[in-house]
């Protein structure tokens, strides 16, 4: 039986070609260790977030009167449905930290040099689309934590001349966060964002494919000698073949993420449900220390402390331009950041200032 | 190449130094207050002119004693009781905006029953409220409640010094044993809901209802009738059982959900060691 | 090849608990809530409340106040103040619901007229079945 549907498979589909290719024969290089295994992390906490957050769109409610109840709904009445909303959050603050993870070791191990300029480009797309799951998500139970920080981040491009305030009006759909700017998020967040995501993580994928995993350990090999004017895939004849070898590293990285997130599910059930995520939305009682979510506390403290609006938000717009672009501007053939003294010591103080600025824009 | 991106960033940076017009205060202003909500803080009068150095300092003391009230957190402010108009300093204190200033001690029932009209109407009808009617000040709400500085009522109130002022502390100490058990099983449930709501269950049904308990509870003591209190006593245990229970029921499910993904997280602790121990099997 | 036996059979039954761990929840998280409507519905006699006067019943587990009404006819508002959940007392004189506890004012629609309550009173859906009337 087993034997007739593999048969059948075979002559359409070609199962076996397909195995060869993708597993057995697909080779990744020997020196490659866990680290290679966070972007895959990350595939699985998007899996997980598709799936939670279909289970919750069935009893989830788009509107300012009834939002905050459907969330306390799920979260109280339906059966497990706790189960579901902590994983979504849980999972959606993971992710993130996953794909930050993941940008940090592509970055360390250069391995965003030509090239593989675009993949780095669609990842940081990615990473934007993520934290704009986050932000849509964010607002979606209609709590006074999810209301105010939504006020706060909105009202960051205000800062922008000419645009801001249009651009601020248009993403609150009025002047103030109202059910309108509910429903909006909600689209945002089940319809827009989704097909985006897809995208960028098929040309992500598509990608890596086709170029090839990049070898380390670093220094430089045939790709980083020769001029890049033919495509030539990157193979390691002599590697590990992807499954059993990468694939388990996989399995198990994706284990540890469900690990850490059931840990905090268990031992810290409300790390990310302070006092204010249990109180419906007020539009006429400010909570004292409002402030947007962890992953965009940099960027809105940076805004803080610049004193010209104007020069605040350009400022991050250049950092993000810069992010996004970085394989272009860095265009030096090392890719061994431990040869490269200036870029370390550039990295080191962005990454301490990022620490910094999240740890002021807390209190 | 290279060098035109950086002149071109360099440029943009340049560019907004040469606007370096407005500073921190105004960015402030303008940035952090203007499109935040739609509620900016109210411009309240009152308490502007009876915080200032122009009042008498007997006067100057009532804004600090209302901040620190029950009244004051749950955002009931001086127009709430004493008429007036905070929005308007020219008129706030005219009586054609329904000023009234101190009340004289015969309207103090009326005064505060504008709100509290349950417990207006029991007070009347006891002993209290006879005596206050007969002669026009006997003991009233501000007697044991204070004017300004009203804080949550709770069982303290009842005192052998406040009680004792005016009659033996007998009937009052009998009256606070009839209440001691209810008023403490309320607080206790209070507590427990508060602490239910810190594990992030939402509780503003029990909560809303546990008050409605309060409320006729309180409403039923200020008859200061210690026979009535003792009579219907029961009929308040057993609402309150039915909160109590609800309550145990949600520290059980919460129980049950820390065991349950502590179940979940073992799995695939399992999981994980079985196959790490598996990668690093070598083959054979 | 004996250990690496047994680590793949424990692994396999690791997986499947743990699936199972979900697909379970999954499941009752899918099932259509439970059917209790029907039992709670709440019949009272019409004559039972003559014009002019009004009665209370216990309608899922809450006190449902029924008027009616001498113009706009029958009407079944919910008793719990929305502001904390006092209940309120109606007037027939001046046709009000009145809280007892911080003196909110509803009409007849169950509005707030005045007072701190943030939403109007619960209107309870109610059919009239000849001489019967239906709550829920």
């Amino acid at each position: 039986m087993v034997k007739r549907i593999r048969d059948w498979l075979e002559v359409r589909i070609g199962l076996d070609e397909l195995i060869r290719q993708n597993l057995t024969e697909y080779r990744v290089p020997k020196h490659i260790n866990l680290f290679h295994a966070l972007g895959a992390v990350a595939v699985v906490g998007y899996v997980i977030q598709v799936i939670t957050g279909i289970c919750l769109l069935i009893y989830y409610i788009p509107h300012a009167d009834h939002a905050f109840r459907s969330v306390q709904d799920i979260m109280t009445k339906v059966p497990y449905g706790w189960l579901f909303r902590q994983m979504h959050v849980v999972g959606s603050n993971l992710l993130i930290t996953a794909v930050l993870l993941h940008m940090v070791t592509i970055f360390l191990m250069g391995n965003y040099k030509r090239p593989r300029e675009l993949t780095w480009v669609s990842g940081g797309m990615l990473l934007i689309i993520t934290l704009g799951f986050g932000l849509s998500g964010y607002l979606l139970p209609w709590t006074q934590l999810s209301y105010w920080a939504t006020t706060v981040v909105t009202s960051i491009p205000t800062a922008f001349p000419v645009v801001g305030d249009f651009f601020t009006r248009l993403l609150r759909g009025g002047n103030y966060v109202t059910g309108i700017t509910l429903t909006r998020f909600f689209a945002v967040h089940v319809s827009i964002l989704p097909p985006l995501f897809v995208l960028f993580i098929a040309l992500h994928i598509a990608l890596i494919r086709r170029i090839g995993l990049s070898a380390t350990p670093f220094g430089k090999s045939d790709e980083e000698k020769r001029p890049l004017t033919e495509y030539r895939k990157k193979t390691h004849p002599h590697g590990h073949p992807y499954y059993p070898y990468l694939f388990q590293r996989q399995v198990l990285m994706g284990i540890m993420y469900f690990i850490v997130m059931f840990a905090i599910v268990t031992f810290a059930p409300t790390f990310f449900f302070p006092e204010e995520a249990t109180v419906p939305a007020d539009a006429f009682q400010t909570p004292e220390n409002i402030r947007p979510e962890w992953y965009l506390l940099a960027p809105y403290q940076m805004l803080k402390l610049i004193p010209n609006k104007f020069l605040g938000i350009l400022m991050q717009i250049i950092l993000l331009a810069v992010f996004i672009f970085w394989p272009f501007l860095d265009t030096h053939k090392e890719k061994n950041i431990l040869k490269r003294p200036i870029l370390r010591g550039v990295f080191i103080v962005i990454m301490i200032s990022l620490v910094i600025l999240m740890w002021w824009g807390r209190r | 190449m290279k060098w035109c991106i950086m002149l071109m960033g360099l440029m943009l940076l340049v560019l907004p130094v040469t606007a370096w017009g407005d500073y921190r205060e105004e960015f402030e202003k303008g940035f952090l207050t203007k499109t935040w909500s739609g509620q900016q803080p109210e411009e309240n009068f009152c308490i502007e002119c009876h915080s200032s150095e122009k009042m008498k300092p007997e006067y100057l003391r009532i804004t600090d004693e209302w901040k620190a009230s029950w009244h004051a957190q749950n955002r009931i402010a001086c127009h709430d009781c004493h008429g007036g108009d905070p929005k308007d300093p020219a008129m706030s204190m005219s009586p054609h905006r329904g000023f009234v200033g101190k009340p004289e001690p015969n309207e103090v029932p009326e005064f505060c029953g504008k709100c509290h009209i349950g417990i207006l109407k029991n007070y009347l009808e006891s002993g209290h409220g006879r005596a206050f009617r007969s002669s026009g000040n006997g003991p009233n709400c501000v007697t044991c409640h204070g004017s300004h500085n009203i804080q949550q009522a709770n069982i303290e109130i009842i005192s052998e010094q406040r009680c004792a002022k005016c009659h033996s502390y007998d009937r009052a100490r009998a009256m606070k044993q009839a209440l001691f058990l209810t008023e403490k099983k309320i607080e206790e449930l209070s507590r427990d809901l508060l602490s239910l709501r810190n594990e992030g269950v939402y509780i503003d049904d029990d909560r809303m209802n546990l008050f409605s308990i309060q409320a006729d509870f309180r409403a039923l003591f200020h008859s200061v009738d210690v026979n009535l209190v003792k009579e219907r006593t029961d009929e308040f245990s057993h609402k309150l059982a039915a909160v109590e229970s609800r309550i145990t029921a949600t520290e059980r499910e919460l129980r049950f959900r820390r065991n349950f993904s502590a179940i979940i997280l073992l799995f695939f602790v399992g999981m994980g060691s079985v196959l790490y121990l598996l990668i690093r099997t070598p083959k054979e | 090849m004996r250990r690496r036996t047994f680590l793949r059979s424990l692994l396999a039954v690791c997986g499947t608990l743990s699936f199972a761990s979900f697909a379970y929840p999954l499941l009752r998280f899918l099932a259509p809530p439970g059917d209790t409507d029907k039992e709670k519905k709440v019949t009272l006699a019409k004559k039972d409340i003559p014009v002019g006067t009004s009665r209370v019943v216990l309608f899922d587990q809450k006190p449902v106040i029924v008027i009616n009404h001498q113009e706009k006819g029958f009407i079944a508002l919910s008793k719990v103040c929305t502001h904390l959940g006092c209940l309120v007392e109606f007037n027939p004189a001046t046709d009000i619901l009145l809280c007892p506890c911080h003196a909110g004012t509803y009409d007849l629609e169950g509005n707030v007229l005045s007072g701190p309550p943030p939403r109007p009173l619960a209107k309870i859906p109610f059919k009239v079945e000849g001489e019967q009337l239906v709550i829920g």
